[in-house]
């Protein structure tokens, strides 16, 4: 396994560990407990680092590593924007609709916290399906 | 209206390389890409670009055509 896809596998699970935590931390920190789970992404930037840091004089990083990452990377904020897109319009539809014509700032918190989780899990898995595939290829 | 199959690039790098007698970290190394990338080439699911097949032709000493193969 090369360092990108150790990002990569690192993304799709550090994502999905933020978004379980700040959902069980719910019943105790309440609104506070997005931003103290979601603080587990700076995990991603971190073992990234640790991954990609530099071995003597092997490569580490080559073309096709740069070439998933820049597909993986479209469909990850793609993918976000899409849902951020969709939630917003929901919750505009929904301040309407219940006549409080106001959006709770707990609720955007939310909402921007599960963006960035979206977007590296999904960057991750999008990654981790293109080296399987190009592994299994032949 | 019908859509032109793409092209595959097939290629003979693994049998060069193990003429040469050749690792594949060393091959990784002397054209500039990690071991996982001509792993990847021998398997023939990654086309690479033009100027890695051209540093692998210049290792093996050899045409670009002589190790690329066009299967239209």
């Amino acid at each position: 396994m090369n360092a990108m896809e150790k990002v990569g596998w690192t993304e799709l699970i550090v994502s999905i560990v933020a978004v379980a935590v700040a959902t069980l931390l719910v019943p105790w920190l309440g609104s506070q407990a997005s931003g103290s789970a979601f603080s587990l992404l700076a995990l991603i930037g971190l073992l990234s680092y640790v991954f990609m840091r530099p071995r003597g004089d092997r490569i580490v990083i080559d073309e096709r590593d740069r070439e998933i990452a820049k597909k993986a990377t479209s469909v990850g904020v793609g993918t976000a924007w899409f849902t951020l897109s969709a939630a917003v319009a929901r919750a505009t539809v929904w301040a309407s609709y219940s006549n409080t014509h106001a959006v709770s700032t707990v609720f955007l918190n939310w909402l921007i916290w599960v963006q960035f989780a979206i977007c590296f899990g999904v960057k991750g898995l999008a990654s981790v399906v293109m080296y399987r595939r190009q592994r299994h290829a032949s | 209206m019908p859509r032109k199959k793409e092209p595959t690039l097939s290629n003979c790098i693994r049998d060069l390389r193990t003429t040469s007698a050749m690792t594949q970290q060393e091959l990784a190394d002397q054209v500039g890409v990690t071991r996982q990338t001509i792993v990847a080439l021998e398997g023939g699911a990654y086309t690479p670009s033009l100027a890695l097949a051209l540093r692998i032709a210049r290792v093996f000493g050899k045409k670009t055509d002589d190790v690329f193969q066009l299967d239209e």
